[in-house]
This record gives C-alpha cells, sequence and structure tokens, in this order.
C-alpha cells in the first residue's frame, strides 16, 4: 500500500512541468528564509503555504517598468521619490498644501493622468515621499508640463534638496535619482485610464436616462 | 559664432535668431513643388573613403534652403543613418553623442513605435530594417525632366566608386492632380517656424521656435535641444524620420463600399475618416459635400479650429488630421500641441488611386506614400505620436480606437462617428497602410556635410 503511494507521488513529481518546479524553488526559498523571522511570521506563512503555492503555479502576468523607472500594471504607472528637504523647505510646502486644506484636486486634475498623489513628510520634516500614479509612461509628457506648468511644479519642488529647477537640463536626471521603482504594484483596474474612467460615467449616465425614458 | 541678429530695437532675448539658411538643407524649409516628380535613393557605405569622397561630390549639388522662397526647381536632400556614420568612419565619442532612438535606428525602435504585427521589421521590404541603409538620398523637382536631370547627377557622383553601393531606388510623385494613395490632396498643414522669414498661413497657428526644428537654435523651452557633437556637426542640422507605407487601396474600397450605399455616403464616410474631403476641403469648413475651390486655395484650407466643433460632429474626434494636429481640441490630458508637430514631406509612389480597385491582388499593388518627417528631436517626437496619438485614443477620450489611415488595426477594431442623436460606430475597421520599413537619418548641415566628407576635420 505504502509502495503504491510512493510510486504515485513519484511519478506526479516526474510530470511537473518546469514551471511548478521554479514555483517549488521560489517557495522552498520564502520558507528558508522564514526561518529567520518572528514566531508570527513563521505561523502566518505556514498557515497560507497551501494557498500561496497554488497561487504561484499560476502567476498574474509580472509587473512591466513604466519607462525609465518606476512600475506598470496594465496602463497605470507608479512614481515613488523619496527625498532630503532643505531646512524650512518643509514648513513652506505644508503651508503652500495647506491653502487648499491638503486637497489638491483643482490643480491635479487638470493634468488628465492622475488618478492619485499623496505628499508625506518623514523623519521630522527632514524628507519627503512624494508618490503618484498616472496613466501611461513616465516621461511621455514631461515636456509638456515643463511648458505648461513650470511655476507650480518649481514651488513644490523647490523644497527638494538639490532641487535644479523644471526647466533645467538636470531635472529628469535629479527625478530618476530620487525615484524608487516599486517592487510590488496593484491597480484594481489596470485598463481603466482616467480619460477612459471619464467616458465610462458618461455612458453609464447616458444609459440611465436612456433606461429611464423608455421604462 | 554669432547667430543673434542684433539689429534693430528689440533685444536679444526677444528676437529670434536669424536662421543660417545657407546651412540649413532646403528641404528642411521648402516645400515640394506642385506637381513634384523625385526619387529616392538608399544606399550602402561598403568603404569609408569611398563614401565620404561620394559625399564631397555630391555637395555642390545639395541645395542650403537659401533662397528657399525663390527655389530652383530641382534639389536634393541628403540624410545619413547612424550606421552609416559609422560606416564614414565618424569617431566614437562623437557617434555616442547621438541619442539613443537614433543609434539604435528604426528597427531596434519597434516596441516604442508600436510597429508589430503586419508592420513589423521581420516583415519590412528589403534593403529596410538590416541597418544597411547608410544614406538616403532624396531629389526632389517640379518636371519628369528636371528629375531625370537631377538624379543623372546624383548618379554619377558615384561612377567609379566601388565603395558604395545603391541597395534601392523608388520615383514618387507625378501623380494627376497631386492626389495620394488613397485619392485625396495632402501635405497640407504644416508647422510655421520662427525665424524662417515667411509668415504662417492662415490656421498653421503660432510660429514656433526654430530650435524644436533645427539644432543649435533655442526651442519653445528657451535653450537649444541636444546636439550631437562636435558643434559643427550638429548645428542647423536635423533628424528624418523615414517611413515608407503600403496602401492597401483594396481594402480601402471594400471598407467604403460595406459601410455606404451611394457614392455620397462612401465619400462622406471616407471624409470623416481623414478630417477633409479629396480636395483637401476640411470638414470643420465643409461639414456636408466636398468644395474643390476651398481645397484648392492655401489661404482657406487650413483656417480652422475646432472650437465650434468639440464633440467632433463636424470632423470625427479620431479623424486623422486632428489626431496629428489636434489644434485647440480639448484633449484628456495636458498638453502642448506646440511639442509635438513635425514637418512633414510626403511622398506618393505607384500607380495612382484607383476607386473601383476592391481586390486583395490591389491591395499588393506597390503603391502607397513615404513619409519625411523633420524636426531636431524627430525620433522622440515620431514615437510619441505612434503611441499616443496613432495607435491609441486615450488622448481623445477614445479608449482604444486607433487613426483609421496609419493605425495598426487590431482584430475588429472601430472608429466612432459622433452623431445625433446616437454616435455612429463603425465596425471592421482594417490597416489599410501598412508600413513596408523605414530608417532614422540624421540631416548635415552644409558645413557638417563638408566637415564629414573631408575626414572629420
Amino acid at each position: 500500500m505504502q509502495g503504491q503511494g510512493q510510486a504515485q507521488a513519484q511519478t506526479q513529481k516526474a510530470a511537473a512541468p518546469a514551471q511548478d518546479k521554479a514555483a517549488q524553488e521560489k517557495i522552498s526559498e520564502l520558507r528558508a528564509l522564514f526561518a529567520d523571522a518572528s514566531q508570527v511570521g513563521k505561523t502566518a506563512l505556514e498557515n497560507v503555504l497551501k494557498e500561496l503555492t497554488s497561487q504561484v503555479s499560476e502567476p498574474p502576468p509580472p509587473i512591466e517598468s513604466a519607462g525609465r523607472v518606476g512600475a506598470r500594471l496594465g496602463k497605470i504607472s507608479e512614481l515613488t521619490i523619496v527625498v532630503p528637504l532643505v531646512p524650512g523647505g518643509a514648513k513652506r510646502l505644508r503651508s503652500f498644501l495647506q491653502l487648499l486644506g491638503g486637497n489638491l484636486t483643482p490643480g491635479a486634475i487638470k493634468v488628465g493622468t492622475l488618478h492619485d498623489m499623496r505628499f508625506v513628510f518623514l523623519d521630522n520634516d527632514t524628507r519627503l515621499l512624494f508618490a503618484t500614479s498616472f496613466d501611461g509612461d513616465w516621461d511621455t509628457y514631461i515636456d509638456d508640463f515643463i511648458a505648461l506648468i513650470p511655476d507650480y511644479l518649481d514651488l513644490m519642488d523647490s523644497a527638494w534638496e538639490g532641487w535644479p529647477g523644471i526647466r533645467s537640463p538636470g531635472a529628469k536626471d535629479y527625478l530618476v535619482k530620487h525615484q524608487i521603482t516599486a517592487e510590488g504594484w496593484f491597480v484594481a483596474n489596470p485598463d481603466l485610464t482616467l480619460a477612459e474612467t471619464q467616458r465610462l460615467k458618461q455612458v453609464g449616465k447616458a444609459v440611465d436616462e436612456f433606461l429611464e425614458k423608455v421604462g | 559664432m554669432p547667430y543673434i541678429n542684433e539689429s534693430g530695437g528689440a533685444s536679444a532675448a526677444t528676437r529670434a535668431p536669424a536662421l543660417e539658411l545657407n546651412e540649413i538643407q532646403a528641404t528642411v524649409l521648402r516645400q515640394r513643388p506642385a506637381p513634384y516628380f523625385g526619387t529616392h535613393l538608399l544606399l550602402r557605405v561598403d568603404d569609408a573613403r569611398s563614401g565620404r569622397a561620394f559625399l564631397a561630390r555630391l555637395i555642390p549639388y545639395v541645395d542650403s534652403a537659401a533662397g528657399w522662397l525663390n527655389a530652383a526647381n530641382a534639389w536634393i536632400a541628403v540624410g545619413v543613418s547612424h550606421a552609416g556614420l559609422a560606416a564614414l568612419g565618424l569617431p566614437q565619442d562623437s557617434l555616442q553623442s547621438f541619442p539613443e532612438a537614433f543609434r539604435e535606428g528604426m528597427a531596434a525602435r519597434a516596441r516604442q513605435l508600436g510597429d508589430d504585427g503586419v508592420n513589423s521589421p521581420k516583415n519590412w521590404d528589403l534593403p529596410y530594417g538590416k541597418g544597411e541603409i547608410h544614406i538616403g538620398l532624396s531629389a526632389f523637382s517640379d518636371s519628369e525632366e528636371k528629375r531625370r536631370q537631377i538624379l543623372g547627377i546624383a548618379r554619377q557622383q558615384f561612377e567609379g566608386f566601388s565603395g558604395v553601393s545603391i541597395l534601392a531606388m523608388q520615383d514618387f510623385g507625378a501623380q494627376p492632380g497631386d492626389l495620394n494613395s488613397l485619392g485625396y490632396k495632402d501635405g497640407i498643414d504644416q508647422p510655421p517656424i520662427e525665424g524662417s522669414g515667411v509668415d504662417p498661413l492662415p490656421g498653421q497657428g503660432r510660429p514656433i521656435k526654430a530650435g524644436e526644428f533645427i539644432l543649435g537654435y533655442p526651442g519653445e523651452a528657451g535653450v537649444p535641444l541636444s546636439m550631437p557633437q562636435p558643434d559643427i556637426l550638429g548645428r542647423n542640422s536635423t533628424y528624418v524620420g523615414f517611413r515608407k507605407y503600403q496602401t492597401r487601396v483594396g481594402s480601402f474600397n471594400r471598407f467604403l463600399q460595406a459601410h455606404g450605399s451611394t457614392t455620397q455616403e462612401r465619400e462622406l464616410l471616407a471624409a470623416k475618416l481623414v478630417g477633409r474631403w479629396r480636395s483637401g476641403a476640411p470638414l470643420v469648413l465643409a461639414p456636408n459635400s466636398d468644395d474643390p475651390a476651398l481645397g484648392a486655395d492655401p489661404q482657406r484650407n487650413n483656417n480652422f479650429n475646432y472650437a465650434n466643433d468639440s464633440r467632433g460632429r463636424q470632423a470625427p474626434r479620431g479623424c486623422h488630421i486632428r489626431r496629428m494636429n489636434p489644434r485647440d481640441a480639448e484633449l484628456t490630458r495636458l498638453t502642448d500641441v506646440n511639442l509635438h508637430r513635425l514637418i512633414r514631406r510626403g511622398t506618393t509612389y505607384g500607380p495612382p488611386y484607383d476607386p473601383n480597385a476592391l481586390s486583395e491582388t490591389d491591395d499588393e499593388v506597390p503603391r502607397g506614400a513615404i513619409f519625411l518627417f523633420i524636426s531636431a528631436k524627430a525620433m522622440a517626437t515620431i514615437e510619441f505620436l505612434q503611441q499616443e496619438w496613432i495607435n491609441d485614443g486615450n488622448f481623445m477620450g477614445l479608449g482604444d480606437e486607433r487613426d483609421p489611415i496609419i493605425g495598426l488595426q487590431e482584430e475588429g477594431a472601430n472608429f466612432t462617428i459622433p452623431r445625433e442623436p446616437v454616435r455612429h460606430l463603425v465596425r471592421g475597421i482594417e490597416t489599410f497602410n501598412v508600413l513596408r520599413g523605414g530608417e532614422y537619418f540624421f540631416m548635415p548641415s552644409l558645413s557638417a556635410l563638408k566637415w564629414i566628407a573631408k575626414g572629420f576635420q
């Protein structure tokens, strides 16, 4: 009886495709690293191990690059910058953000591609985390921003240590230098750009009106 | 070199620098004549010394833009690819100073250009896509006789040179009425260039800083765009994106017939795809029927904007000309349209458009258009246009819809025609113009050509 089970297991192992083998290796590596984790972590891993293993054998497509730097899933990219602030920079930036109670909608909405944007002050106002998710690649429209909203960019970014000014040829390199590509990136609707969302909202509204007319 | 024109009362900061017209190649500023006749020659340099000697012999026949208004009626334009610059022996540090896209060559930029599927470099005609196209020569003239003459001169220059080979020759132009391969008057809209000495035609928009189109001058941001080194190589030079399209005339005609039952309906549908009628009359000015007098008048045929057509009921938001130059149309994202313009020299080749061509064989008749897209950042602009305005519709709120004339269409593609009370969705639009090859060229100034020919001295 035992021999039969063993033979079965061995056959299954031999028939496993290369993909499963790679998945097994990833899981093994994870388990090995978690040997150094806290007991809380170790227990949690064991609890989800089965589910994780089946997910890893049929993984979703990997995240892509947003161009020069940054991660992208479908049509939506992320940009995450951590930058030291000049003395007094945090105060000035905070004062600007507070003009509109921390809500940057009036300006940000005009860009047309920003899904979200956050300014987070770190380490006693000495550093800033700036993060945004947006449509498309990293630098496709940067020249347009330089042409149309250079002063808003400089106003905010002047708090950043060493910021050369958006019109400077070194501006793009500065951004790349302080940007960190996310290694995990999720968006709920990777194919829904801002423009497409607007369009669908309009279509939805028109359908509702139509149904009301005929209903 | 003081090229700022400091005569007159205005300060140097506000005056446009006078362009060194005698340095800039004629084609950058000179429109093609009407009618136009010409030939493209694609050459490979097998021996650096021979290649440079060939250039030296050619230079006297390469027209500059000086006196471009009273153009001589035949001229030659010369472009060199990155592989060509290397083959001519350009020093390594100079080769490295060119933008990445130019260094890679158009075939290697297929991903950024969206040149996939039928347009993939894997499917291109020879000699395209192999890195062997080193020099592109284009001869323009206003008569068949002059075309033969100037071509004869060009060919004479490399007789006796074993180190330069002709890879391909393509005659162009000579079309009845100068119509393109889809039967349309084309090349109407061009960006006006500040300092070129010519007032913009009505509708072209405000003059754009010369540096966007010619290296070495201030661009829209007030500073010159990045230039290859040394200075003599880059100044007054520019870049050309060369793209050869095969027109599937049968497919286009079948599409019109499938979606329109009368000639009038078909012509209106075709106009909705382009944004103009066959005469060149824009839909915004002639929404219901063609107006040949309007189409023929350069003072009127481009004098429009989209202020009164924001929903695209006259010119659909996704039509070809509205995509290629959105003018004042409202876009879904913050854009400065003046940063994305190209000087376009379209050259039609092959037999004229045939309204009765319906078969798949007709699709394969060698007939189409070779475009020269010129700007100081041509690679970046062409790649931007391909990604954002041609093979996508997001910028106009049109989702995944693509340009109906030069877009690469996917299976089951649609085209939206805004209409009251309900928009009309035209289904089954196909790729009517297939990319058969292309390359990125550097168009050196006259001094740069001489510098190269003399062995980089």
